[in-house]
């Protein structure tokens, strides 16, 4: 168990500091595959390193299984990473790069070949044992690089965006792959990314980070319907806002008719409303829902889905999106008007931005 | 509008100014070389391919004494110069900012700034005085300059090298549990070695072409392949002497040459 605790690190000093990790808070479990998400800059890949030991934070700790690491150096913390680049040695076969980390352990040279040649199996790399690292492939390089984190046996392995680098179908195909290593070997991963997608399909966890500081730490299922703020409901997915305003355990929008909302109890005033566009229902009047009605602006052919740009009698405008399997009967066209439905259970209610600007 | 590149092989008048400067530069070391081969001892007068003035340069003791003196000069004086300027160049890319960077630049490319017959001058007066304190007169003084003026040959291909190196390599040894000491020894060594490689040759080449210094700061009877030769130019202009020359100059551009395929060599 990894407990972070009111973690910060500035670099500089005086009016040029620049605050990249702001108090930050959270505890990774055991076996948990702990994504870190957020745009570049957010102080993702400050934590990861101060994790790593590459910086020293300026204040807070660090508790690996109840000891305090943040003093130790990186070469005796029992974390090993997955760089970007990969940093594989150069000079240096597949397979010394995998014992490098054994070897520097001062394992016995037998125990070091066997556990080289078990890593290699795993990424299914063992076949290029003896090529030098630099006549791999991005994606081979990648494997390797895995398989060199993973030899000395982790206690958790960080990763910093190891697959931007790869190309959509090898990075799919990877993310498939990391997912099924971490679950066979129930290895905590803490893994950091800018990529939404990435994080929702292959994390148990994630945290979304901004400006230093976590925004929300929750399962993707969660963040996706649930969001803390409204950072975190524009970067995770597409989300149509609404302004609003809540009081009595009623919610009203802009010139439409109230919804019982149970959440519009704890609030009230001006109120920011989240609604996710596939639950936009167009062209019928659904029930528990807010009905309103929108002018087709535009539709966006995704295969799957199409995105349908709608202006509101309001003035506002909503994305919404329709599912284009052959039992959805609805043909939109553009400049036509159609009902709309908002259903009660898809409006969130977001806090006011106010008390949380960065 | 298109960019159009200047390219100074349109000047007119390019072509012929480049032929003359080759001509200028090359035809008196081809005409040196030929003559090496000139079994007459005559320049000018062509008399048959022939090895005898190598054959007698091997024969003459002296010779085979300065060229002895230019190896042992030239291997040491390459060794120590590299081991400084591996050292200045470590410190200079690693770890952090050193205070007047610049200052120390200046120090170590000193011997490009300052005339060679300064310096030659100068550890010639302080040298003098060792040699009467210590009453030592070895090679080791000429070892001692040497040094000192080829610091800045070895330094330039090794700290390119290490200026082209992915720091990030060192921090993932560092991740892998390897200490400051095995960082260096199985990674930073290695993949700098084609520049330690390359700076060693060449100053091992300024070494061996050297005269000035080794003229001043030189024993009596002490002679290096350079001060041999311009010994004997003053007394007679034998064929001998091509001969020699040419050893030197194959010995050298071999030199350079290796040590240009080595930097040229991907990290």
């Amino acid at each position: 168990m990894l407990e972070i605790k009111s973690l910060s690190k500035t670099f500089g000093a005086g009016v040029a500091a620049y605050h990249a990790l702001r108090s930050v808070d959270v505890t990774v479990e055991d076996g948990e595959f702990f994504t870190l998400l957020g745009p570049s800059g957010c102080g993702k890949t400050t934590l990861l390193r101060l994790i790593a030991g590459f910086e020293q934070p300026t204040g807070g700790q660090l508790v690996l299984d109840g000891q305090d690491i943040a003093a130790i150096p990186p070469s005796r913390r029992p974390v090993n990473t997955v760089f970007q680049s990969y940093a594989l040695f150069p000079h240096m076969t597949v397979a010394q790069n995998v014992a490098f980390g054994l070897e520097a352990r001062g394992t016995p040279a037998r125990d070091v070949a066997a556990r080289v040649e078990e890593v290699l199996q795993l990424v299914q790399m063992d076949h290029l044992r003896d090529r030098k690292s630099a006549a791999l492939s991005g994606g081979q390089q990648q494997r390797v690089a895995l398989a060199r984190a993973l030899a000395p046996r982790p206690r958790i392995l960080l990763l910093d965006e190891p697959l931007s680098a790869l190309d959509l179908k090898l990075r799919k195909e990877m993310q498939a792959e990391l997912k099924r290593l971490q679950r066979e070997m129930g290895l905590t991963f803490i893994f950091v990314t800018h990529d939404q997608d990435e994080a929702l399909t292959m994390s148990d966890r994630i945290a979304v980070m901004e400006g230093g500081r976590l925004q929300q730490v929750a399962a993707p299922r969660d963040l996706y319907d649930h969001p803390a703020n409204r950072f975190v409901a524009g970067f995770i997915g597409e989300t149509n806002l609404l302004p609003g305003e809540a009081g009595n355990g009623q919610l009203r929008l802009a010139g439409l008719a109230p919804a019982p909302i149970a959440e519009a109890g704890a609030e009230s005033g001006a109120v920011t409303v989240m609604i996710r566009p596939e639950h936009v229902v167009v062209g019928q009047e659904a029930a528990n829902a807010v009905h309103t009605s929108g002018r087709v602006d535009e539709l966006i052919f995704f295969g799957t889905d199409t995105h349908v740009k709608l202006s509101l009698p309001g003035g506002g405008s909503l994305t919404a999106r329709t599912q284009n399997s052959l039992h959805s009967g609805t043909h939109l066209t553009e400049g036509q008007t159609v009902p709309l439905s908002l259903p009660y259970e898809a409006l969130r209610i977001l806090p006011d931005e106010a008390a949380h600007a960065v | 509008m298109a960019e159009r590149k200047f390219s100074v092989r349109h000047v007119p008048g390019a072509a012929p100014i480049a032929i003359v400067t080759f001509i200028a530069l090359y035809a008196p070391i081809v005409i040196l070389i030929a003559n090496a081969f000139n079994a007459g001892p005559v320049i000018g007068r062509w008399e048959g391919f022939s090895l005898r003035w190598f054959a007698s340069a091997m024969q003459n003791e002296a010779f085979r004494n300065a060229a002895l003196n230019s190896l042992i000069v030239a291997m040491l004086a390459a060794l120590f110069s590299t081991l400084l300027a591996v050292m200045a160049a470590l410190a200079i890319t690693r770890g952090r900012r050193l205070k007047g960077e610049g200052g120390i630049f200046v120090v170590l490319n000193q011997p490009l700034l300052v005339p060679e017959i300064v310096l030659a001058i100068a550890l010639m007066i302080v040298l003098a005085q060792i040699k009467q304190a210590t009453g030592y007169h070895g090679l080791a003084y000429m070892i001692v300059a040497h040094s000192t003026f080829c610091i800045p040959f070895a330094f330039m291909p090794i700290r390119a090298r290490l200026e082209g190196m992915d720091l990030t390599l060192e921090t993932a040894a560092m991740d892998l549990y390897a200490g400051r000491f095995y960082t260096f020894r199985r990674v930073t060594l290695p993949l700098l070695a084609p520049g330690i490689l390359a700076g060693f040759m060449l100053a091992f080449v300024v070494s061996l072409d050297n005269v000035v210094v080794s003229s001043f700061v030189k024993s009596p009877g002490q002679e290096t392949l350079p001060t041999y030769l311009m010994g004997e130019l003053r007394r007679n202009l034998s064929s001998e002497i091509y001969a020699i020359s040419a050893l030197l100059l194959f010995a050298s551009v071999t030199v350079v040459a290796a040590s240009w395929l080595i930097t040229r060599r991907k990290p």
